[in-house]
């Protein structure tokens, strides 16, 4: 399961750099208008609540399993 | 449903500020202009790279000056457009700078209907001649007047900064937010010292943690910024130092709270030191930076929040970036609450 997932994701990255690239010359608003830079921010953003929101799965399972216990 | 009203408006403006902060384009600026230094008495054939400028539009309609203030300036003599964002401008350099001084800066100032007026700050230089005394009558008949202004709503290109400027809609509302979320962690902790009531110790420990993963991100979007702008992920600015160390101040409580067993003394000492961060927080935060040399706006002597940094426009996604994001905070911490109020509940009922 885990291996698939890091796949997946490995396959999501080289498409996104090779979509990132671009064809021929780097045009100028991701040159020297540094859209990167505004890019990762905004990924940086998601993948912080991607991880609260693993933790929180995580910790609701938990429980679940905890309950299951009890009963 | 109708109780999650907040949540839905924290996604609503959330989604405005990513659509707005992305779509909306920059004012043209100018990028580059070259050769940088002169000589006086030349005749300087100056090369501009613009910015969002659209030159062939308007061709005929350029004007462009050398600015050494508001009332001494150069006119350019001939204008060649070369494409939509690169100019051949030609000034005949009088052989008297406008001032008794070795050397001039000049300000290149860029007008015309399509972009309006845009400039690039100390962009030449002119050597004066030994010789030749600082005269400033050549430099008068050139009045900057009837500059445009470029239609439709834009924000502002900042040399060094260019699109990163957007970076304010996300990077920024992160600290406000966190700081906005503490402060509901300290209320949470006050009262759970006065009440003794469980409840407050597990509000304080949600809104911490959802302070603390803003403060992360706040960091590493800043650090992001930084490699674009500073030229360095972390160059060991005093605000990126003092921040750092605010939030590993926060970590150690939620370290602290797994160092005791017993759950009433767990409270109450963490309480007591949710209090001490926050306290903490404040000097390291917005009065240390404020004292020493800084790169960071607001720190160091540079301004921040105002000016051309944040014009007027930028503020309609501004602020309501730090509503939605404190709402959408609101939100993270209060699922969090929910679920840790639960475990509590079935460890009471099953405590094995």
């Amino acid at each position: 399961m885990k291996k698939t997932l890091l796949a997946l994701l490995m396959q999501v990255l080289a498409l996104t750099a090779s979509l990132a690239q671009g064809s021929g010359d780097i045009d100028f608003m991701r040159g020297i208008g540094k859209m990167y830079a505004v890019v990762f921010v905004i990924a940086a953003l998601f993948i912080g609540i991607v991880i609260f929101l693993i933790r929180l799965d995580r910790k609701l399972t938990k429980l679940e399993n905890q309950i299951e216990e009890n009963e | 449903m109708k109780r999650s009203w907040w949540k839905i408006l924290s996604v609503i403006i959330i989604l405005y500020s990513f659509i707005a902060g992305l779509l909306v384009p920059l004012k043209p600026g100018i990028v580059s202009a070259g050769p940088q230094q002169w000589k006086s008495g030349q005749q300087a054939v100056v090369q501009t790279v613009g910015y969002n400028t659209f030159y062939t539009q308007s061709e005929g309609q350029i004007r462009a000056w050398l600015k050494f203030s508001d009332t001494l300036a150069l006119a350019a003599e001939k204008i060649e457009v070369r494409n939509d964002r690169e100019l051949n401008l030609q000034f005949a350099l009088p052989a008297a700078l406008p001032i008794p001084e070795k050397v001039a800066y000049f300000t290149l100032l860029i007008d015309n209907p399509v972009d309006g007026a845009h400039i690039l700050p100390d962009a030449i230089s002119v050597t004066g001649a030994d010789s030749i005394p600082g005269d400033a009558s050549a430099w008068l008949g050139n009045p900057i007047e009837k500059l445009h202004k470029k239609a439709g709503i834009t924000y502002p290109y900042r040399n060094i900064l260019a699109e990163t400027i957007r970076n304010a809609y996300y990077h920024i509302p992160m600290w406000f937010a966190m700081i906005l979320l503490f402060l509901g962690a300290v209320w949470s902790s006050i009262q759970y010292l006065r009440t003794r009531d469980q409840r407050y110790d597990l509000q304080a420990l949600a809104l911490t943690q959802v302070g603390i993963l803003y403060g992360f991100l706040g960091l590493i979007t800043g650090a992001i910024w930084a490699r674009n702008t500073w030229g360095a992920y972390w160059s060991g600015d005093i605000k990126q130092n003092m921040t750092a160390i605010a939030l590993l101040i926060y970590l150690a409580y939620l370290v602290l709270r797994n160092a005791f067993s017993d759950p009433d003394q767990r409270s109450r000492l963490a309480a007591v030191y949710n209090v001490f961060s926050f306290v903490a927080m404040i000097p390291l935060i917005f009065v240390i930076p404020r004292m020493y040399d800084s790169l960071h706006p607001g720190n160091g002597g540079n301004p921040a929040l105002g000016g051309e940094d944040l014009d007027n426009t930028m503020r309609l996604v501004f602020y309501p970036a730090i509503i939605g994001w404190t709402l959408f905070g609101i939100w993270l911490a209060a699922v969090s609450f929910r679920i840790s109020r639960l475990g509590e509940k079935v460890w009471e009922n099953n405590p094995n």
